[in-house]
């Protein structure tokens, strides 16, 4: 199961990438990419991804993470590096003679083509007899459900059929990696909230591996085995969906992926495996048996929005991990309601269940009472 | 194939629901939706004045400066000369004398031949500038400036480009004396004015242009990632050009060509001036003929002109299909 072999993979590949060099699956090994002198695009990246397994490259627009995946496929040459797939190096190898294939943003059909066209190009290219390509693209077309409209240019597609064309057209392929680059950015939310389930289920089906490229948090928590997170060229962390979602390990991560409640501060005690840290407004109490924060350093801790808890009758000493905090916005999302908070000036966010609207429409200005567990702080790297 | 496709049914990716989610909202236009009947068909004719409005200056235009001159012509072929013009008496006897020319039949099918080399050499030579600027250059801003500079023979007069090339080609013009210097000719080259070779040249370089403008047009619609798109499944550099690109550019391509051959077809004034009285075409004969006052048969010999222009136009447009690839 693809499962099993992610939970297994997932520690080594983040840590030591090069222990999995000799065998099987995709090695990226120090890729840098510079457009200029200065300007490093991608910054010295590691990363293995084995076969069957759905990885997701997430971080804001400029981060490097389409260039990583431009130089997977060979749009990009990297400045400096090596991209292995199952120990050979891709380097210098054109797109055509790389066993990647790539489903691109806008789809990138030939509109003069029909879909079938379209679809039979790649085996056309690879000099596949015209009867067995025919069969193929009909198959990949009933894998994506299109073979109806077979004959059709792709103008006369909606956005979502245009995108299961360029799946169909990559599946052909079969290649050994299925690059994505904000596959589903030109699709309306409601169909991208589908399609993301079945790229999920397609790349369960077929075993393949997928490398998705997004800047869309929830999307990348959806379809991602594992999520490698990216700022400015390099990689923040790389976990399983759970993990950067309740222990992002950075300030970056935990600010990107949102709703996380940063409190930045210094240590005012370490005593045992507990850190007391002043963040300002709050004193916040943590287990961090692993930290060596010294007292009077600078630490980062953060909060989820949704280990808040919010009551205007909590306990009244003003102790560790509880603050007065002022409603500011009550935003209700149906099945959750996000309050935005503030308390001296510090901006913060807290999630109850949908069902406590009641309780807080209409009360914004009023003054609640936040807390949280120990154990639901998280000491960040800086 | 609606029926057995439960989500656990049939694996990949389900189309009815997404063909439901996205489902074109209905086909009349919105407003006419929650109009009634006698309503929509008031819409319906609203609309076809709104189209008979927009069509109309364009349909007058080609009427007064297209067909009734065209019309007109072919009427004159059928008249008879006198010695001041012309007058409505119907006779062939213009085709008569047309048909018994030999020298007019070679030089209708040596501007055909002519301008089809022309043509070619326009492709040849323009498409790679075409795509150069469409394709090569990726910064808009460069783009923009380089099209324009390529444009740059357009800001001066048909009439200047056409002279200067006397004093350029001419036996003492500046290539002669170049070549002369560098020592690669002993005596200065004939061939460069006043021959066949240099009206070829002059009207490649005075027309090339509308086989590149097009042709960039075309080029920079298409969209860069799906050039991309065809090196990934596995085409070359020469397969991505030969089975993307020059599909896509094909009506560009087409409509250049006929650009270039319509108007080195009928040409005559390039061909007085560089070819100095000793190359002549059909352009020429018909203007001999007009400056003698013989109008009639300067009409009859632009007729087959024309018609000559048709059969080429329509062999070029038998090469894309304009109305769909456009």
């Amino acid at each position: 199961m693809p499962d099993e072999q992610t939970l297994t993979q997932r520690e080594g590949a983040s840590t030591a990438p090069s222990q999995a060099a000799s065998g099987t699956g995709l090695e990226l090994k120090s890729l840098t990419k510079r457009f200029g002198e200065d300007v490093a695009a991608v910054d010295d990246i590691n990363l293995h991804i084995a076969h069957g397994e759905y990885v997701v490259l997430l971080g804001p627009s400029g981060c490097g993470k389409t260039t990583t995946l431009r130089m997977i496929g060979g749009h990009e040459e990297p400045t400096n590096g090596d991209i292995v797939l199952d120990g050979e190096s891709l380097l210098g190898l054109s797109p055509d003679r790389r066993p990647t294939t790539t489903v691109f943003q806008h789809f990138a059909l030939f509109p003069h083509r029909t879909v079938r066209e379209n679809v039979e190009f790649g085996p056309k290219m690879r000099g596949i007899s015209k009867a067995e390509r025919r069969e193929k693209a009909i198959t990949a077309l009933d894998m994506v459900g299109l073979s109806a409209l077979a004959d059709r240019k792709p103008s006369a597609l909606s956005g979502g059929q245009q995108q299961r064309v360029a799946l169909a057209r990559v599946l052909v392929m079969e290649p050994k990696a299925l690059l994505l680059d904000e596959p589903l950015g030109d699709l309306d939310r409601l169909l991208r909230l589908r399609m993301r389930v079945e790229l999920r289920a397609l790349q369960r089906q077929l075993g393949l591996m997928f490398i998705h490229v997004t800047h869309d948090q929830e999307e990348a928590l959806s379809v991602g085995d594992r999520i490698v997170v990216m700022h400015e060229g390099r990689i923040e962390q790389v976990a399983d969906p759970f993990t950067i979602s309740n222990l992002p390990e950075n300030v970056q991560v935990a600010a990107f992926m949102g709703d996380n409640n940063i409190f930045e501060g210094t240590v005012t005690a370490h005593e045992g495996e507990r850190v007391s840290i002043d963040g300002g407004e709050a004193e916040l109490r943590v287990l961090a048996p692993e930290s060596d924060a010294a007292v009077g350093q600078p630490a980062a801790v953060s909060v989820r929005a949704s280990a808040v808890q919010v009551g205007e009758q909590a306990a009244g000493a003003n102790g560790p991990n509880q603050l007065l905090g002022e409603i500011e916005v009550v935003e209700y999302l149906g099945d959750l309601v996000k309050l935005h908070l503030s308390a001296g000036g510090r901006r913060l966010v807290a999630k109850v269940p949908g069902d406590r609207y009641p309780q807080f429409r209409g009360k914004e200005g009023s003054s609640v009472r936040l807390s949280w567990k120990e154990e639901d702080v998280r000491v960040l790297r800086a | 194939m609606s029926e057995s496709s439960g989500p656990e049914s049939r694996p990949g990716l389900h189309v009815e629901e997404i063909v439901e989610a996205e489902q074109v909202v209905g086909e009349r236009a919105p407003e006419e939706v929650a109009l009634g009947e006698k309503e929509r068909a008031g819409a319906r004719g609203r609309r076809a004045l709104t189209t008979a409005a927009w069509t109309a200056p364009g349909a007058v235009w080609l009427l007064f400066f297209l067909f009734a001159p065209v019309l007109m012509i072919v009427l004159v072929s059928f008249w008879t000369r006198t010695v001041s013009g012309f007058e409505a008496v119907w006779t062939l006897q213009n085709y008569e004398f047309l048909f018994d020319s030999n020298i007019y039949w070679d030089q209708l099918w040596n501007s055909f031949w002519h301008s089809l080399v022309i043509v070619v050499l326009a492709l040849v030579l323009g498409f790679p500038v075409a795509y150069f600027l469409a394709i090569s250059v990726t910064s808009l801003r460069y783009q923009i400036a380089l099209f324009i500079i390529a444009l740059a023979p357009f800001w001066t007069s048909y009439l200047i480009r056409a002279v200067a090339w006397i004093p350029m080609m001419g036996r003492q013009g500046a290539l002669n004396t170049a070549l002369q210097e560098v020592g690669l000719i002993g005596q200065p080259l004939d061939i460069l004015l006043f021959s066949d070779f240099a009206v070829t040249v002059a009207m490649l370089q005075l027309y090339i242009l509308f086989m590149i403008a097009p042709i960039f047009f075309m080029l920079a619609q298409i969209d860069r990632s799906s050039l991309e798109a065809a090196r990934d499944l596995g085409a070359n550099a020469f397969k991505t050009f030969r089975e993307v690109v020059l599909p896509q550019s094909m009506p560009g391509i087409v409509i250049g060509s006929i650009f270039v051959f319509i108007l080195t077809m009928g040409e005559f004034a390039t061909v007085r001036i560089i070819g100095g009285g000793t190359v002549s075409s059909v352009g020429t004969i018909v203007q001999t003929q007009v400056a003698s006052v013989q109008f009639p048969q300067a009409a009859a010999s632009a007729v087959f002109l024309v018609l000559a222009m048709v059969l080429g136009v329509f062999v070029l447009l038998r090469f894309s299909n304009l109305r769909e690839d456009l």
